[in-house]
């Protein structure tokens, strides 16, 4: 389908998503981009040929038992909480460099790959990231990941916030991409539809295969039911604009992700576990980047963090379920990046991760650990500037929240994002946060 | 515009059911509004045409005419697969075949509310959950059997529903409760049940109306502590755990401090103190609006205003007279001409505004068009779960039995991506091109004949057809133009003379796929 065409249909309905409970400041936003020459923005977006890639570690990662305190005070205070159960011995932690206040760290054991990337200086380590008034909810502290907003409610992410900001005259469907069935708030937009993609071998537009003849004629007229007519209901038009643009994307991907492995690149591509799912959601992620259809921006997402019990093994800390996910976690991507190094992509990509929430200082009595607050998240590239960034969260009594033991944060997560709009995307933050952050130099 | 009333009653089948046949409009419209209220609200009248859950197959050593529930563990893995099919099947079937509507949509509604998934349990504690919320299964003695009118699923006081759902054996398991045991004077030793209960279960983080929060991270912790020793009975050998236990010597008994109220003892009280909770200067209950707002959203729309949610908690408070907390006197005043909640619920605001759940999707197509096969098909088993074809229920987003996590499908908008419409298009082309009736597909002949659209082999002119089958499916007439766009694609050639496979066919792909056909 002729992607003008469908474009011009959806500006020309009238159509715009649901303004019922916009909040204020994505109103202000929205002004701010009227007002501010979005044009030029979009210039730059579109100028740059790198990829951000978004990793969701959901459920809450334990911080505490990522980047481990190796020595010193910091070591003695972590072993008052973390009982021999989940107590990461000293011996089995992978050293990184200290951190500002000169504590001591390491990487869980799983995290090999990680730590070799980091050795290459292409890991960013931005130590105690959160935000004031930490909420415990999984459900509200990812809604204000997503959205940038710790304190309203909006119904739109920063990433489809930027897409519309940088991109305001988007016409490719697979502008940026969610892998996954669902699509994360961090896409939402008022403009922009991003597509999420379960599985790129099915995500493509049906019909009767014993009547070929007949194909075009239904395709015809689904479009034709889609394009219709004067705007109905805000849903009938949100339905009718999904539908079109799904016809579009199933398209555009079905044709672009031929070239991963089809010579384009030199074969053969990396061997990606099937039985990590992370890996899986990363294969695909590789494959709609070899296409070359102008993707600025992946979401991949993995869960299972949320640990209240089995966190580790009984009396086994370096065995159970976090070691495990960090093991895929520390897996995928370093396969990632060798596939993107295979492409010649390697210094246009970025990666960040993300979780909702750290996890209390104490243990609970479960082998497991309750929800938290502040913790680690690293952004990963060619790119970054590798090294520790802040310190690690203070693990004194005194210096927790009192209601719930979690430690409290340094880092402000929308200083991460501020640094990747500003300095990889090339978009100017204050419109999308809605204020200036002071950014962090891992970029 | 106000509805009529074949509009209210199609509306009113819709919502509080799946789907509105042309024969149900009709008896509904004769026979008046309060009288299909109280036929949906007071389902009991009805008989149960509940099917049992199938025996495990005799294979792998397991003799014939074994219940699944009898399996020892490694039995249930080696059929772990017929077991998860049965279920499903049992379910949908259910909801398409029932007599009972209302029954299986609260089943629906509290499955998606208290989510618990088989990712993380055995499949067994899903299906007691499930007869559990239908009001079949009671965990304190752990025995299957139909409703009594004391069990407070799916409709009853909510009170009870709520210490009901703290003894269930999935939710002890899902959330780790069984593990719950007393610590020390400020949190048990697992939060993670307190914690929801809370949040997701009966107050929410925040007041939907004024988003003040409804409680603090001290009371998530004392709740823990008098959820403390709620466990699960466990079995010496290896049968099945399906019972509840208190285990008095892994509770703490107290004194605790829950929502600025003092108790101790067993535990129980702390559901007198959530249902009762007020917020400085509120006059409803929190629980009330919470329930208020979700029930509200499930059968009305996404964002009921603060008059509708107020007035719904009035009737849990007990305000508009008879029992507190009643879950079927809120249903009532939601469905029941006259107050105004209802003035909502029959609005133009809420008329063909609700995006159907692909388990609605799905149950409302086949109680539509009538396939019969899932009752014994494997085949349209797996179409319709998307496990051959990869566009069923998995691939629209909703896999029952399997939530994403504990807050349940995330509904409304969020059913609309482009993963989840190519799913609905691609299930919506397998379903309505899947020939053979025995196979589960379409009986489109006898439709066809049925309507005297078929006769002697000659099909009605397509402006007809198109007619029919939108009527059929959407219960109301469509614009002009999409009625044109239909009948140029019937009359374009499509290289066939069989008319009836290849286009008509063609033509239920195609309304299923329409936005109208996504909305209720």
């Amino acid at each position: 389908m002729n992607k003008t065409t469908r474009r011009e249909f959806i500006k020309k309905s009238g159509f715009t998503m649901l303004t019922v409970g916009l909040s204020q400041q994505a109103f202000f936003r929205s002004m701010n981009m009227a007002a501010s020459g979005a044009l030029t923005q979009a210039a730059a977006l579109s100028a740059n040929d790198r990829i951000f890639v978004v990793v969701q570690l959901e459920g809450g990662n334990d911080g505490l038992n990522t980047v481990v305190p190796r020595g010193g005070s910091l070591r003695s205070l972590y072993e008052q909480y973390r009982k021999p159960t989940l107590r990461i011995p000293v011996a089995d932690l992978l050293p990184i460099n200290n951190d500002a206040a000169n504590n001591q760290l390491g990487f869980h054991p799983q995290w090999t790959h990680i730590k070799s990337l980091y050795d290459q200086r292409k890991v960013g380590v931005i130590q105690s990231v959160g935000y004031p008034n930490p909420n415990y909810s999984h459900f509200r502290s990812m809604d204000i990941w997503h959205t940038a907003n710790p304190v309203g409610y909006d119904t739109t992410g920063w990433l489809g916030d930027t897409l519309d900001l940088a991109e305001p005259s988007n016409t490719n469907p697979l502008i940026a991409a969610a892998i996954g069935g669902s699509l994360p708030l961090s896409f939402v937009a008022r403009e922009t539809t991003v597509p999420a993609i379960g599985n790129i071998a099915t995500y493509r537009f049906q019909t009767d295969t014993r009547y070929p003849a007949d194909a075009q004629n239904r395709i015809n007229a689904f479009i034709a039911l889609n394009q219709e007519g004067a705007p109905l209901r805000v849903l009938v038009e949100q339905i009718r604009r999904t539908n079109l643009d799904a016809f579009a994307s199933q398209e555009t991907l079905q044709a672009g992700r031929a070239r991963y492995d089809d010579g384009t690149y030199p074969q053969p591509p990396p061997t990606y576990n099937q039985a990590n799912p992370l890996a899986r959601a990363m294969q695909q992620a590789a494959q709609i980047i070899a296409g070359n259809l102008g993707t600025k921006i992946l979401h991949v997402m993995l869960g299972g963090f949320d640990t209240h019990e089995g966190q580790a093994t009984a009396n086994k800390p370096l065995e159970g379920f976090h070691a495990l996910l960090l093991g895929w976690v520390s897996e995928a991507i370093h396969t990632f990046l060798q596939d993107m190094k295979r492409m010649g992509k390697d210094d246009k990509v970025l990666l960040m991760t993300w979780s909702e929430f750290g996890r209390k200082a104490p243990e609970n009595g479960n082998y497991g650990t309750d929800h938290g607050a502040a913790a680690p998240l690293f952004v990963i590239g060619n790119s970054v500037k590798g090294g520790v960034f802040g310190e690690h969260p203070s693990l004194r009594k005194s210096d927790l929240y009192p209601d719930t033991d979690a430690m409290k944060h340094t880092i402000d997560f929308r200083q991460v994002y501020a640094t990747i709009l500003e300095k990889w995307l090339a978009v100017d933050s204050a419109e999308v946060l809605g204020r200036r952050f002071e950014l962090i130099p891992f970029l | 515009m106000p509805l009529d009333t074949k509009d209210k009653v199609a509306h009113l089948l819709r919502r509080a059911g799946f789907a509105a046949r042309p024969e149900e409009i009709e008896q509904g419209v004769a026979k008046g509004l309060p009288a299909l209220v109280d036929d949906l609200v007071n389902f009991e009248k009805f008989p149960d045409n509940l099917g049992p859950l199938p025996n495990a197959p005799a294979q792998n050593g397991i003799p014939p005419n074994t219940s699944y529930l009898d399996l020892t563990t490694q039995q249930y893995f080696s059929v772990y697969g017929s077991l998860l099919n049965d279920m499903q099947r049992l379910w949908l079937n259910a909801m398409i075949t029932t007599t009972r509507p209302l029954q299986e949509k609260m089943v629906l509604f509290w499955h998606g509310l208290f989510a618990t998934s088989g990712a993380d349990l055995d499949l067994r504690h899903m299906y007691l959950q499930n007869e559990h919320f239908r009001g079949n299964f009671d965990p304190n003695t752990g025995r299957l059997g139909r409703l009594a009118a004391t069990h407070p699923f799916p409709v009853g006081n909510f009170r009870n529903i709520l210490e009901n759902l703290s003894k269930d054996i999935a939710m002890l398991f899902y959330l780790d409760n069984f593990l719950n045991v007393k610590l020390n004077a400020d949190v048990g030793s697992n939060e993670n049940y307190a914690r929801e209960l809370l949040e997701l279960f009966s107050l929410g983080v925040n007041d939907p109306i004024t988003g003040e929060p409804n409680y603090t991270e001290v009371d998530v912790r004392q709740a823990s502590r008098a959820l403390t020793g709620w466990t699960v009975l466990f079995e010496r050998d290896d049968r099945l755990i399906r019972q509840f236990f208190f285990n008095s010597s892994a509770h703490d008994f107290g004194p605790y401090r829950v929502l600025n109220r003092s108790f101790s003892g067993d535990g129980r009280q702390l559901f007198d103190i959530i249902v009762n909770h007020r917020n400085p200067g509120q006059q409803q209950s929190a629980c009330g609006r919470f329930l208020g707002y979700r029930l509200f959203k499930f059968f009305g729309y996404d964002d009921p205003e603060p008059e509708v949610i107020n007035d719904l908690a009035d009737t849990f408070d007990g305000v508009h007279g008879g029992d507190r907390y009643n879950i079927r006197a809120m249903l009532r005043r939601i469905f029941t001409p006259g107050n105004p909640t209802s003035e909502a619920f029959y609005s133009d605001k809420a008329f063909k505004a609700h995006i159907k759940s692909p388990t609605e999707y799905i149950v409302s197509t086949f109680r539509l068009l009538r396939p019969t096969g899932l009752a014994n098909s494997q085949l349209v088993t797996q179409v319709v779960l998307g496990l051959r074809t990869f566009s069923g229920m998995i691939q629209m987003g909703q896999y029952l039995f399997f939530p994403p996590n504990v807050a349940g499908w995330k509904e409304g908008l969020d059913w609309i991506n482009t993963s989840f419409n190519l799913a609905r298009c691609n299930f919506a082309n397998t379903m309505a091109t899947l020939v053979q009736p025995a196979q589960g597909g379409i009986d489109v002949h006898s439709l066809l004949q049925a309507n005297g659209l078929l006769t002697n082999g000659q099909l009605a002119p397509a402006e007809r057809v198109v007619d029919f089958f939108t009527t059929l499916l959407l219960q109301a007439p469509v614009s002009a133009q999409t009625r044109q766009t239909l009948i140029n694609y019937m009359n374009a050639p499509g290289g066939s003379t069989d008319m009836i496979n290849m286009k008509v066919r063609g033509l239920l792909h195609l309304i299923m796929t329409m936005p109208e056909f996504q909305l209720s």
